[in-house]
Formats: C-alpha cells, structure tokens, sequence
C-alpha cells in the first residue's frame, strides 16, 4: 500500500517514467489491434527496429556532418529519424508490395533483418558512443523529460482521435477490402491512413520505450483482449485497459524489485497471457468434462 | 437498352492488366435473377467481381446507376476466401454490411444495429448474432453473409459460389431464401455456380461462360447446354 501511494503521489521522482509508460500502454494496443487483426504481428517487431535505426541514423548523421556535443535538441533529432525511417519502410514496404510476388512474412522479415543489423553498427560506431545515445535506443524510460512527455501526450492523444473518428472505415477495409471496394471505398487511401497512425505511434514511442517495449504493448494486450472479450466492439477498449494496467503493474513491480522496467511489463503481459490461456484450457476441460 | 442496373460494354476483366475475358458485353435489368456458370477459371467470379467494382475493368464501359444514383451492391463473397482475423460476431459481420451507407466519422449505430438484426432474422440466422462468425459452420457463415448483404439494402445482389461446401439441405434453404427476395422484393440476383440442380428452380436466366464468350438464355436451355458440354468435356476430351 505504501509502495502504491509513494508511485501515486505528485512529488514522486519518476513520476514521468510512470506517465510515459502509461500513456504508452493504454494507446499503443488500441493500434496493436489492427496489426493482430490484420495478420501483421511480424510488422510489429519490424517497424520499431526500424524506428530505433532511424534514431541512431539520425544521430550517426549530425555527429558525422557537425560534431555536436550532447544537446537540448537531441529528442528533435531522434524523432524526426525515427519518423523518416519508420514511413519511409511503410511506403517501401507497400511498393514492394505492389511490384513482388514475395509474400509478406518475406519482406518484412528482410525489412527487420536490415533494421536490426543497421542499429547495432550505428551503435557500434564510436560516433554514436560519444554522444551518448545508447541509453535512449534501449528506451531509457527511467528519465523521460517533461517536454518530451508533453509531446508524447499530444501526439498518442490525436492518434486516438483518428482511431475513434475513422474506426468503422478502418476496420472495414481492414477485415474485407472486397467488401469496402463493393461500397466504392478508396482502400489504399484508407490502408495509407491507417499506416500513417501505425507509424507515428512506433516512431514516437520507440523514443521513450525502446523497441523491444513498443512490439509488447503492441501484440500482447489485444492477444489478451480477444481471448476474454467477444467480438470487436469491446475488443479495442480491452486491450486498452489490458495494457494500461500492466503498464501500471509492470512500474510498481520493477519499482519495488529495482528490476529494468521495459522488459519488466513485457515479460508480466506475456504471464497474464499465459495465464489467461491456462485458465481458458482449464475452464474448457471441466466443461467438457460435466 | 434503357434501364439497365448494370451494362458492360466490350469490357475487358482480368487482373494485373492481363486479361482473363475480352470483349464482353451484358446487361443486368431490374428484377433479373441470373446464374454465370462456366467450368472453373474461365472468368465467372472475375466477372462478378468487375461488376461489384472490386477489381477494375482493364478496357471498356461499364455503367452502374439507378434513378441518377450509383447503383448498390449487396455482395457475398466465397466463404472460404474471407478470413476474418479480427473475433467478430455474426451480428457485426452483418453490421459490416451498412458502412457503405455512412460517411466517415459516423459509427454504426442503434439504427444499424437493429436493421442487422432484421437482415439476420430475414435469412433464418437470428439465433447466431451473438456467435463468433468463425465458429460457425458452412452453411450458417453464407446465411450470415447473405445477411451482411442485405444490410447494405442492395439494388442488385451478387453472389460468388454461394453453395461451396454447404450440404444439401442447407443449399436448398438458401435458394428457396433468393428465390423469395427475388419474386417477394423484386431484388435482382446475379449469382455464380457449380450447382446446376438447385438453382434450376430459383435462377429464370442463366449465362453460359465458354471458351471466351458470353452465351445468355432461359436458365433451363442454358442448364442443359451446360451439362451437356460438361458432361463431354469431362468424359470424353479429358
């Protein structure tokens, strides 16, 4: 109780690791959604490599081109080189679609193969090194600054706008493009819209999570989600609050063991999956059996 | 011919910009009720297809209006080629079929939600709407999405091999249900098969698809023809 009302009161130290972290968890598996449904879940994992490789291609440049120190700037950077990689592999990854037969598993595990390779020998440089910028690319969400969190904020809040405003037109075009083709809807400029939403979420929360957070929040709260709710309607809100609550959880519990928090929630969200599939097995024999 | 629902003009369908039928040229009118039969691969579901506007025609004009509107389609897929990842109910698989109507920015709603309803209760399936749609047999997924079609209140309905993998009786249940909205609601049915038997009852006209060519007739000429030809191709040319 006292640990919950120390990470609770308004003075408290990390407190913005712990909004950052929130913010994250209840948003990103509201776009998860779409990348389960739509068979994508390999996307997940591809797309915030890629991110991570943006942020250090983007440092790698500058320290290349002006031999900066460590600045105020450096969050600007990082975005606008998570950002440019992550919707310049979005609009690759749809013109390969276009001119190749490869089938989609192909491209993006090639599409991840590359990102990963390219941000470990960005990393590697000792250009990169001098600036310090390891910590951010393994998602430092210990020291999130306050600006940087506001920018968060503004961001996922406009991304769960769009979400909500073109919700029924995403998923139709998501589950049956035949069908919003037969009702004469522009499906490529819907998938654009949808990819853009996708992108920006990754791009932003590579920034503050790391890679390896961003793909959990991503996949395993809607994979919750559809195991306890039925049908869509409530699915979206599900995996909101599924991923809020670990989030929340995965804080209190790396707080109080002093362990690394990112993998610390995504290691508890695949427990509550595990657990969620056990009980589900368990559930299912004794009906079978009565 | 003045009032036509559908025209196609030397249409040219195909995908990838390689044609699979050239040439083409049809008219569906109000009230039709039409098979597209033809041995498999020869363009049936392509036709069908250019038709509801999913695949583009790759030469030739195609027009779709009613009173100065564009026409509505109310469109069944293959059930086996709909896969549908996302755990949806057989309710709002059916509620799927009234986004054509709403602008973007409105959400499907009570209104909506109720007239699904009424399409599944039209189709005999009302028992299945709280159901998850992937867990349902054959035959209940077409009634669901016959019903998903009907919601979307079709000028013109088409339907892409309606009675793959559904047994016999259920087969029979969904003609008699088309051959009801079609004299009943005067809806207009343009369906592709394998099943000449069932459909001899429902269809009145039927297409011939053959060797690049549309041949159209009274359904029982065309049926025989048909078997005719099959019967031939498959005992003797093979």
């Amino acid at each position: 109780m006292s640990l919950l009302l120390e990470i609770l009161s308004p003075d408290f130290l990390l407190r913005n690791a712990l909004y950052g972290g929130l913010i994250i968890g209840f948003v990103a598996p509201l776009v998860g959604v779409y990348l389960v449904g739509r068979r994508m879940v390999f996307l997940g994992v591809a797309l915030p490599q890629v991110s991570t490789a943006g942020v250090a291609g983007a440092f790698f440049w500058h320290a290349l081109f002006h031999q900066h120190e460590h600045h105020e700037g450096d969050f600007w950077l990082a975005l606008s080189g998570s950002t440019v990689f992550t919707l310049a592999a979005i609009v690759g990854l749809a013109v390969w679609e276009s001119r190749s037969r490869a089938r989609v598993e192909e491209r993006t595990g090639v599409l991840y193969a590359f990102a990963a390779a390219l941000s470990l020998l960005l990393v590697a440089s000792d250009r990169i090194a001098e600036i310090g910028i390891l910590g951010l690319l393994k998602g430092e969400i210990i020291a999130i600054p306050t600006d940087e969190l506001l920018v968060l904020a503004a961001g996922y809040a406009v991304i769960v706008a769009a979400l909500w405003f073109f919700k029924k037109d995403l998923l139709l075009v998501s589950a049956d493009r035949d069908l919003a083709r037969s009702f004469g809807k522009k499906v490529l400029a819907w998938d654009l819209l949808l990819y853009l939403i996708i992108g920006t979420t990754i791009s932003l929360g590579v920034l503050l999570v790391g890679p390896l957070v961003m793909f959990g929040f991503l996949i395993v709260p809607p994979l919750i989600a559809g195991r306890l709710t039925r049908g869509i309607r409530h699915l979206s809100l599900a995996a909101s609050l599924v991923g809020g609550l670990t989030a929340f959880t995965g804080f209190a519990v790396a707080y109080r063991l002093d362990w690394p928090l990112g993998p610390t929630d995504v290691a508890l969200a695949c427990v509550v999956l595990a657990l969620v599939v056990a009980a589900q097995t368990v559930v299912g024999w004794f009906r079978r059996a009565s | 011919m003045a009032g036509a629902l559908v025209s196609f003009h030397d249409v040219a369908v195909g995908y990838d910009g390689t044609p699979v039928l050239e040439g083409l040229s049809l008219e569906v009118h109000p009230g039709d009720c039409l098979a597209l039969l033809g041995p498999n691969g020869c363009g049936k579901s392509t036709i069908l297809k250019t038709m509801a506007g999913i695949v583009p025609s790759l030469h030739g004009t195609i027009s779709s209006t009613l009173d100065g509107r564009p026409v509505r389609f109310g469109y069944v897929p293959q059930q086996e080629t709909l896969d549908l990842a996302f755990p949806m109910t057989a309710a709002e698989v059916v509620e799927m079929g009234t986004c054509g109507g709403l602008p973007p920015g409105r959400h499907v709603g009570r209104v909506e939600r109720e007239g699904a309803l009424q399409c599944l209760e039209q189709v005999g399936a009302a028992e299945l709407h709280g159901r998850l749609f992937h867990a349902l047999s054959g035959g209940q997924k077409q009634r669901v999405l016959v019903a998903r079609a009907l919601a979307a209140e079709p000028d013109l309905l088409l339907l892409d091999e309606p009675l793959s993998g559904i047994d016999a009786p259920t087969s029979g249940a969904i003609l008699a249900l088309l051959g009801r909205l079609n004299r009943e609601q005067s809806l207009t049915i343009v369906l592709v098969t394998h099943h000449l038997g069932g459909v001899r009852e429902v269809i009145r006209e039927a297409i011939w698809v053959h060797a690049g060519k549309l041949l159209r007739g009274p359904a029982s000429t065309m049926l025989a023809r048909h078997q005719v030809i099959t019967i031939i191709e498959e005992d003797f040319l093979s």
